[in-house]
């Protein structure tokens, strides 16, 4: 029922904003870049980085605001209090339920109401918008935004923010960035079974293989691999080192850094071989068929009652799902492992770009426009600003010692910091929440982290990150035709992904489903992506 | 099921009346229909029923329980601690109190828009009549999308008002046509006899037809208070405070919330999610006004749609 609402939401969105925004796009003809005579009121005049943005004037800015149900908005928040006495701003939230964010987004979008700054935008959401022309390319103005400007520079952010650039070389979205990848996707495994059978934690896929085969050993009868996330997690991690995307982050087209090309994913050497692994787990019994079907609730089931004994995790999950569910079973640990390393050795892919946020285009017009774009360069990029928004006031939300380590005040709690505390950090301040608290220096952001997490960091750091892949942007025609190739292409991908490791498709058929991609249009896309790809380079080096 | 045996009608011609007074059809077939029939309903009770006792159990039991699959239809680690939690929330009880006034005005809206107007499409002595039968039933075909409709809501300055979840489905054409059937199907006779007796067409109306009508009015009632009840799209679309919500948004909100965002692939540790208990609980704190009042209104809502149905 939601899937069907979410598509035919989706369908009908597109097709309005298209017609909503034919009337609208005319008038943001010169928004070229460089004049903003007129539109300083309020801004200050030597904003710099590290300085605290401070308007001169009382600012009014709407912000789409995604409302998470577990720390739903409310207004008397220090938050919002604390970033007007700080900013002379005044943030006036739209609220949207978490749920279904996406959908009013593409609404108001569409419908030319969006507020100035639509937040909780994740990368490539935002090229839906391009089009309509109702989205600002941000890229224009970064020369007012001297905090983001200092970290692109520190941090040598330049090659992932380039991966947003749209075909005119512009980009427009303003990400979250973070100082490291954040890897946080992988398996945890049922630590005291590794421990009593003497095995040690495995460190690359076929170990993985084979101490999912000692425990099945001892357990003949059950699946030792019951995954949750509908797979998607696994085969996202997994993808990374076999060398090819996959699950969540399966990108329908793989750069070849040698033949310095790009080919279709799921057809390719690297690919066959990560649905050849999984296949050869789901054969042997070692994983759990359902693991790609089933809801997360029984696979997390499964788990803490002792039927399986590894799952995809994150941080979140050990601490929220797994640990409480285990404790019916004497002695039972689980912890994360550090990704295992495949084929392409001991490496990742992880972007240091987070969700962040678009600009609406109707602020241009508005007078205030330049104070807004430094609020936002303070707000979301400076170092004074992530540190507010996620610990709060000093003194009142948390303190700070003279090495610079923050504690949380004893009567508020968050997480698996003072448990007990009555108030809590994000219920009843409104800081550490997802609209605003992300990215950031890796002290920062590792400074809520158990310590079991911040090793589990510690070890990801020490693995390869490998290269994106370059940009290739489609200009709108082109955009156009690609969709029509990618969702059947998708489709048939995803679909003989799951028959491959299931079994229901022998492997030796593979020729033959690759044709079938070749019958879809696969040629024709992956040349479409190509002439995209070199005309980017050529265009912009 | 009628039966064809000789033998078995030889013996009922041969036993009459007497010994099997009032069973006339009671044949072996019939038994067996009637056994498998009782079966099939058990079955299909048990199987709508489940899902509600199962939810309910939820929200008296530990989440531990839960969380480890073992709360079936009875709670275990019975506590009323969540349900404590809830209903000292004050958004539940904020969006709860919207929900009510929400569905009180818009049911009493629609209830009072539909019935004029499904009076008025009853006389068939009304020219242009068509032409307003074919407005309704226009709108049940074509409408102007979702962006339009928007757009136009915002307009008319109704975003964040009670008329923006009130108004745009204040008629159901579906019950239009029930109600238009119903007041078909009164004896024009009784009307005329008022006429004549002196009431003008307001008086005939409120006077007489109304009064005869409670059954399909209950059923009206029904139909709109439940729809009214449980809808939340219209109010997540042109709602932009979080004090407006009805206590559908607000419960969709924390069953689906968590889920979409880990559906993108988010990598980003916001994502948790909302204990299941907390969230039994809601859903049985929500559904328990209609839950409640079904079975008093039930009895009306059958006999009206039936009403309507027959035309004489």
């Amino acid at each position: 029922m939601r899937t069907k609402w979410n598509r035919v939401l989706a369908a009908l969105t597109a097709a309005g904003l298209v017609a909503g925004l034919a009337a609208c796009s005319g008038e943001e003809g010169a928004a070229g870049g460089a004049d903003l005579d007129g539109k300083r009121v309020a801004a200050m005049t030597d904003y710099k980085a590290g300085d605290r943005f401070k308007a001169t004037e009382p600012v009014e800015l709407r912000v789409l605001y995604s409302d998470h149900p577990n720390y739903p908005v409310k207004d008397d928040w220090l938050l919002w209090s604390e970033i007007t006495g700080r900013t002379n701003v005044k943030v006036k939230p739209t609220i949207v339920p978490m749920s279904d964010y996406e959908q009013k987004r593409s609404l108001v979008v569409g419908a030319g109401d969006a507020p100035e700054i639509i937040a909780k935008t994740y990368p490539n959401q935002e090229d839906a918008f391009v089009a309509s022309g109702a989205i600002l390319p941000v890229s224009d103005y970064l020369d007012l935004m001297p905090n983001l400007k200092a970290k692109i520079e520190k941090w040598k952010l330049q090659p992932e923010l380039d991966t947003l650039r749209q075909d005119d070389g512009k980009f427009y979205l303003l990400p979250g960035v973070h100082e490291a990848p954040w890897p946080d996707y992988t398996l945890a495994f049922r630590t005291d079974e590794l421990t009593r059978l003497g095995l040690a934690a495995p460190k690359t896929w076929d170990e993985v293989y084979t101490v999912l085969k000692a425990i099945k050993a001892a357990h003949p009868d059950s699946y030792q691999l019951s995954d949750r996330f509908e797979g998607n997690s696994i085969l996202n991690v997994a993808a990374q080192t076999f060398g090819t995307t996959a699950g969540w982050g399966y990108e329908q087209s793989q750069f070849d850094e040698g033949g310095k090309k790009f080919a279709y994913t799921g057809a390719t050497p690297e690919y066959r071989k990560l649905v050849e692994y999984f296949h050869k787990l789901v054969a042997e019994g070692l994983m759990d068929p359902e693991s790609f079907t089933q809801k997360d609730e029984p696979a997390i089931q499964k788990f803490a009652t002792g039927k399986s004994y590894a799952i995809s995790s994150n941080a979140q999950t050990i601490v929220n799902d797994y640990r409480p569910g285990l404790k019916n079973i004497p002695g039972a640990t689980v912890a994360k492992i550090p990704l295992p390393a495949g084929p392409q050795g001991d490496v990742m892919r992880v972007t240091r770009l987070e969700n962040g946020l678009m600009i609406s285009a109707k602020a241009l017009q508005s007078d205030k426009f330049v104070a807004m774009m430094q609020f936002v360069d303070w707000l979301w990029y400076s170092d004074e600003g992530a540190e507010f928004v996620k610990w709060g006031v000093v003194g009142t939300t948390y303190d700070k010692d003279a090495t610079g380590k923050r504690a949380l005040k004893s009567d508020i709690g968050f997480g698996g910091m003072n448990p007990d505390a009555p108030k809590k950090l994000q219920k009843d301040f409104g800081f550490q929440g997802g609209v605003f608290a992300y990215g950031g220096s890796t002290e920062l952001l590792q400074s809520m982290f158990t310590e079991e997490e911040v090793a589990f960091q510690k070890a990801m750091s020490a693995k390869r990150n490998l290269p994106l892949a370059p940009p290739s942007p489609f200009t709108d025609a082109e955009r156009e035709q690609a969709t029509l190739w990618e969702t059947p292409l998708k489709d048939l991908t995803k679909q003989a992904t799951l028959q491959f490791i299931l079994g229901d498709r022998d492997l030796s058929t593979w020729d033959a489903y690759v044709k079938e991609l070749d019958g879809k249009g696969m040629g024709q896309y992956v040349q479409l992506v190509n002439t995209a790809y070199e005309r980017y380079k050529q265009k912009n080096g | 099921m009628v039966t064809t045996d000789p033998a078995e009608l030889a013996e009922r011609m041969g036993k009459p009346a007497a010994a099997r007074p009032t069973r006339v059809g009671d044949t072996r077939g019939y038994r067996v229909f009637r056994v498998v029939n009782v079966v099939l309903l058990l079955v299909v009770a048990a199987v709508t029923l489940y899902p509600f006792v199962n939810i309910v159990a939820q929200s008296f039991s530990d989440e531990q329980y839960i969380r480890t699959g073992r709360v079936n239809l009875v709670p275990r680690g019975f506590n009323l601690k969540t349900y404590g939690i809830i209903v000292s929330d004050p958004t539940f009880w904020n969006s709860y109190l919207n929900t009510v006034v929400y569905t009180v005005t818009a049911t009493l809206i629609s209830l009072v828009l539909t019935t004029t107007y499904a009076y008025v499409l009853s006389k068939h002595h009304l020219k242009g009549r068509g032409l307003l039968v074919g407005v309704a039933v226009f709108t049940m075909f074509f409408n102007g999308g979702l962006i339009p409709n928007y757009v136009l809501i915002s307009e008319l300055g109704m975003k964040n008002t009670l008329w923006a979840v009130v108004l745009p489905n204040a008629i159901s054409v579906f019950n239009l046509l029930v109600m238009k059937a119903f007041f078909e199907s009164l004896p024009k006779e009784l009307e005329e006899a008022a006429t004549v007796d002196g009431l003008n067409t307001y008086g005939v109306l409120l006077r007489i037809v109304l009064p005869l009508s409670k059954a399909v009015i209950a059923t009206m009632v029904l139909f709109y208070a439940v729809a009214n009840w449980n809808s939340w799209f219209s109010a997540f679309l042109y709602f932009d405070r979080a004090d407006l919500f009805p206590v559908t948004v607000y419960l969709r909100n924390m069953v689906s919330g968590a889920t979409t965002a880990t559906s993108m692939g988010s990598t980003d540790s916001d994502v948790g999610q909302v204990n299941s208990n907390i969230k039994s609980v809601t859903m049985v704190l929500t559904v328990l006004p209609v839950v409640v009042i079904y079975p008093f209104i039930q009895r009306y809502f059958v006999s009206g749609v039936m009403l309507g149905a027959v035309k004489q």
